[in-house]
């Protein structure tokens, strides 16, 4: 049930900062996530800060280099519908289309998608795991089927976003506010792995906060997509799934960007798999050289093992796909 | 028999039906399509649920539950918590008038509603009473509980092992295992000339109505009013009564509206019990209802099975022999795991052996479950029959035709009074394009096609005893007294029918009161499929008694012969004249009475036969060979029910019949941590019901009405239950259509198909 909690919602960013500062101070954007946690007492909070009076926080808009400037607050459903989004940055319009179900896209914006916390059932569940304040991981030998197959250690969650692998894909830079005032941070370097620091998902220190998502100028030519595998046909996280833009030149691949959803505990780049396709034609040889790199060094648990097989088909289905 | 332990012993001696009502012909108002005549009260948020019950002073309870898989409770301590804001009664244990037996209305294994040894996670250990439900919630965190954690089972086979942690006196074997045998197995088998044998395994799956489970109860005096989400008013009467040892008169149950009931709101709840002594202490009005998360840990599951089946038969299909072992938990406290019985009456079979064994485990109990036991049945057996039809190289649909049953071997050898069980084979396969479906050639591509068909019969189909009063009023209009609840399945509209039909009043003019113990008369509750077949041939006897009381006066008042007059709408009319003719409202007698009042009983099924319900589902479905995702693309559902009452709640049954059905074929699942015994996946999220997207666009219903003229007063069956039985079991064999491999155990997900394909790729 919900805790006592006190709600503020300052109208700047400078109070919002000094706010979430505070000791047991949980951010609030869309709540679809923080709503939950609250309730099934996933962290002990003492305020709620609302960030919705933030105007600077919302809205899309070009930058002066090409590029598209989202701010935090933008929901999903937003994204989803955007045109320009959808045209230039395909893999994430599909990232927040197929995030949770409509009525929560419409509340939920992408920078909460971004710092939602696991869904770990144990991490949520009455359990007092590594990732709270207990000694172990309980999927470790556990209940294991929807964990890690990559980069965990201390903790096997995976990193639930469907827009961050995206993101990360794009080349995607993340505006963060704090108490020291702004800084830049890449999406590829945003996340954390267990093996840093299992207590966090991300670089954000207490008092900080994702205020926008700057996309570079789309290359030109490039293809991108998500593909998102999941037990339910919505309202349901990924299995594992890919988010990937690739440009093919001249019959060869100039660049590829290939990135996990639902295998690791941060957005799980393949850049193994990335480096095999390199200048290379997308014949079959070079596309089962690319499923190998992308699964190679995966580490199941005892009831994971078919996420490997699903990598394997994900990988293989989008770059078959992929007009040579 | 079948065993529907909420209905046993529930069918006392009843007073003699109304005279022979003939079985309808034509009708004017049954089986058309007919919207809820409560549809726009239950919409536009005016029809008031028992969750939407607030009365002035009332308290707000909740219920402090263990954490643990298995545990005795050592100490407990209140104090913090009583001094709390708001609070105003802590119940435990230890309170005066709180050792109440647990469950009141059975034998042994009898525990108490707040017992000491707590069997699995969400046993109630304490609770609270307060102004506001945050305060109840928050003094729950200040009942300190010291706890001894017990070693505990999770599934059969650890309960049965040597040296198992016991849940009650005697074993975890609830019962020695229930064994059926007929002709001889060995011989039967020998007999064949193809066997096929495998163990099939279903998930457990948890009961999520939308309206949680709880109740209000209110004192005045020595009388007690609870107001429940419950599917039957008279069921949680009588155990209110026994439970707080006070009589039956003194005890008014209410249940007008209530939000779904899959058969978990059959029985009265400990929270009933625990709202009415809160409110006792208190003196003041208590709602106690549960939270989602409580809901998915103790109030009820369909149990996890395991089923061993084997099938013999002749080259030309005939089946010659039939075995069945099941083994199931029902959890911590007695509750049916049983799964065997349609697979001992659905095919003609002379040799049959089945057996079911339940036992107890550190688990939710389950609860009766949408036709319990037969989906689970289904999934094996008809997975069974589609292995068999594929070993003779036969047609599935085919097979099955080869086996139909005119009498229910399992029950005595007794004819049907109707199987349409062979028409729902051939008219589904028909409706689905059966034959071109599975003659076409696969298409190319890695998302593979798939078509599977399974059929299924249900084991109850009604009967006594039920009252129903209709009242007739001087101005025409009609006043329906009935004392089923209507769980969402549009009883009031199918009832008010029935009366319309006879007495030509319009369905507006028909006014309904039910489901309260205190104004109407008893009947059992809703489940089994048994509200139709069970309290419609009542209610048309009612209102046959009622037309019979105006006939006659107008009879007198015309001076004809009553044989001579019918009804016909708002007036009454000589057969042989039709200009003689008299308003309803003219009647003389009806005004000076000013009420015609019929009483309508639910007479005996008829001797020496057998009612059931038959189904038959097929299903199309794309397997991604590459993936392991399955879509479910088209269902076809043909049910033999008898007769439609209202065709469009008929159908609306089905359809949310067949999406129960594809919540146990490919999303839902309790998980157990094996490491704690807790309930990892209690929330709506984890726990995956299917969603709009995993329900096919293209589902049809063919309702097959065999005019069965002997099972009732109605000619209907019950359509509740048979709309999801067979529909799990034919998604499977869809699946291994498409892909060629057998999926044993549910659901069908991707990690598991990415399993068998893995499987599949080691073998070679």
């Amino acid at each position: 049930m919900l805790p006592n909690f006190a709600y503020v919602r300052p109208s700047t960013l400078v109070d919002a900062v000094k706010e979430l500062a505070k000791p047991g101070a949980a951010a609030h954007a869309g709540g679809t996530d923080l709503i939950g946690c609250l309730r099934d007492g996933v962290f002990d909070t003492k305020s709620v800060v609302s960030l919705t009076a933030l105007k600077e926080l919302h809205g899309v808009s070009a930058t002066p280099d090409g590029g598209l400037r989202i701010g935090a607050l933008t929901t999903l459903a937003e994204i989803a519908r955007h045109p320009e989004i959808a045209k230039l940055y395909p893999a994430l319009a599909q990232g927040a289309a197929s995030a949770a179900s409509p009525q929560l896209r419409n509340q939920g914006t992408l920078g909460g998608n971004i710092c939602q916390r696991p869904r770990c059932w144990y991490f949520r569940g009455d359990f007092d795991c590594a990732r709270k304040n207990g000694e172990f991981c309980y999927a470790e030998n556990g209940e294991n089927r929807y964990h890690a197959i990559f980069g965990g250690e201390t903790c096997h969650i995976v990193h639930p976003s469907d827009t961050a692998p995206a993101l990360v894909a794009l080349e995607a830079v993340a505006t963060v506010a704090g108490p020291n005032g702004k800084r830049k941070v890449p999406l590829g370097k945003f996340f954390v792995l267990p093996a840093v620091d299992h207590k966090r998902e991300n670089v954000l220190a207490k008092g900080e906060i994702l205020t926008e998502v700057v996309l570079p100028k789309a290359p030109e030519g490039a293809r991108g997509g998500y593909r998102k595998m999941r037990v339910r046909g919505v309202w349901d996280f990924a299995l594992a799934g890919l988010a990937y833009s690739v440009v093919v030149k001249g019959g060869k691949v100039e660049r590829a960007r290939l990135v996990l959803s639902g295998v690791a505990p941060i957005p799980w780049r393949v850049a193994e798999a990335e480096k095999v396709l390199t200048g290379k034609a997308l014949d079959a040889a070079t596309v089962k050289a690319a499923v190998e790199a992308a699964v190679a060094g995966a580490k199941p648990l005892a009831e994971n093992a078919y996420k490997i097989d699903l990598v394997r088909a994900v990988v293989e289905e989008v770059l078959t796909a992929i007009p040579k | 028999m079948v065993e529907l332990y909420w209905l046993q012993g529930a069918v006392p001696e009843t007073t003699k039906p109304s005279p022979e009502m003939p079985p309808w012909k034509e009708t004017a108002v049954v089986g058309k399509r007919v919207p809820r005549v409560d549809g726009y009260d239950r919409v536009s948020g005016s029809a008031v649920y028992p969750r939407d019950i607030l009365l002035p002073d009332m308290l707000h309870a909740a219920i402090l539950r263990c954490p643990h898989a298995h545990a005795k409770v050592k100490k407990i301590d209140v104090s913090a918590a009583e001094k709390m804001p708001g609070v105003r009664a802590i119940l435990t244990a230890q309170s005066p008038g709180a050792d109440i037996p647990w469950f009141p209305r059975r034998d042994k294994p009898s525990t108490s509603i707040f017992d000491q040894h707590l069997r699995c996670e969400g046993d109630e250990v304490a609770a609270v009473a307060a102004d506001t439900l945050l305060q109840a919630q928050d003094a729950l965190k200040a009942i300190k509980v010291q706890y001894e954690e017990l070693p505990f089972v999770l599934s059969v086979e650890e309960a049965l092992k040597e040296g198992a942690p016991v849940l009650h006196e005697g074993g975890n074997r609830v019962a020695p295992p229930a064994v059926y045998e007929r002709g001889d197995l060995k011989k039967g088998l020998s007999e064949a000339d193809a066997v096929v044998e495998r163990t099939y395994t279903t998930a457990c799956e948890i009961h999520v109505p939308m309206e949680v489970h709880g109740s209000v109860a209110k004192w005045d005096g020595n009388r007690l009013t609870v107001w429940d989400s419950t599917q039957g008013v008279f069921a949680v009467h009588e155990t209110v009564a026994e439970a707080l040892k006070i009589p039956m008169a003194n005890v008014r149950v209410i249940g007008h509206y209530m939000g779904g009931g899959f058969g978990s709101k059959l029985e009265c709840g400990k929270y009933t019990i625990i709202a009415a002594l809160l409110a006792k202490v208190t003196a003041r009005p208590v709602k106690l209802f549960l939270t989602r998360e409580e809901t998915f840990t103790m109030t009820g599951n369909r149990p996890p099975n395991k089923m061993s089946v084997r099938l013999g038969a002749k080259k030309d299909g005939t089946l010659t022999a039939i075995e069945f072992l099941s083994t199931g938990t029902g959890g911590a406290y007695p509750a049916s795991a049983t799964t065997s019985f349609m697979a001992t009456d659905l095919y003609l079979c002379p040799n049959v052996k089945s057996s079911d064994e339940n036992v107890f485990t550190n688990a939710g109990r389950a609860r009766p479950f949408r036709a319990p036991g037969f989906p689970q049945c289904a999934w094996a057996l008809e997975q069974a029959m589609d292995e068999l039809a594929a070993r003779l190289g036969m047609d599935p649909v085919e097979l099955r035709l080869k086996n139909i049953p005119k009498t229910s071997q399992r029950r005595g050898n007794q004819p049907y009074t109707s199987t349409g069980l062979a028409d729902c084979l051939r008219e589904g396969a028909k409706a689905f394009g059966w034959n071109e479906a599975r003659a076409r050639k696969k298409p190319d591509g890695p998302v593979k096609k798939g078509f599977g068909v399974a059929a299924s019969l249900w084991g109850y189909a009604g009967g006594p005893p039920s009252t129903v009063i209709v009242k007739l009023f001087s101005d025409g209009s009609v006043n329906l007294n009935m004392g089923a609840a209507d769980i969402g399945t549009g009883t009031k509209t199918f009832m008010s029918m029935i009366v319309s039909e006879e007495l030509g009043v319009p369905l507006e003019k028909i006014q309904i009161e039910h489901a309260d113990t205190g104004t109407t008369q008893y009947t059992a509750p809703s489940g089994g499929s048994k509200t139709v077949p069970s309290d419609g041939p009542a209610a048309r006897a009612a209102a046959w008694e009622v037309k019979k009381k105006l006939l006659a006066l107008a009879a007198e008042e015309m001076k004809l012969p009553v044989e001579e007059l019918m009804l016909s709408g708002a007036e009454i009319v000589s057969t042989k004249d039709s200009t003689k003719k008299l308003a309803v409202k003219a009647v003389k007698g009806l005004e000076r009475q000013q009420v015609l009042v019929g009483v309508g009983t639910r007479g005996p099924n008829p001797e020496g036969k057998i009612v059931t319900p038959f189904a038959v589902h097929f299903a199309e479905v794309e397997v991604d060979e590459r993936t392991g995702e399955v879509r479910v693309t088209r269902l076809v559902a043909a049910q033999d029910s008898g007769r439609p009452m209202n065709r469009l709640t008929y159908d609306c049954q089905v359809f949310g019949g067949l999406v129960m059905g594809i919540g146990l074929a490919r999303t839902e699942e309790r998980v157990l941590d094996r490491q704690t015994g807790k309930m990892v996946n209690a929330n709506w999220h984890d726990y995956k019901i299917p969603t709009a997207l995993d329900v096919p666009v293209d589902q049809k219903v063919v309702a097959v009405d065999p005019g069965d003229t002997e099972c009732n007063a109605t000619g209907a069956k019950g359509i509740g239950e048979p709309a999801t039985i067979a529909t799990a079991a034919a998604i499977a064999n869809a699946v291994a259509d498409a892909v060629g491999v057998r999926v044993v155990d549910s659901p069908i997900t991707p990690i598991r198909m990415s399993q068998l394909f893995r499987e599949r790729q080691k073998k070679g």
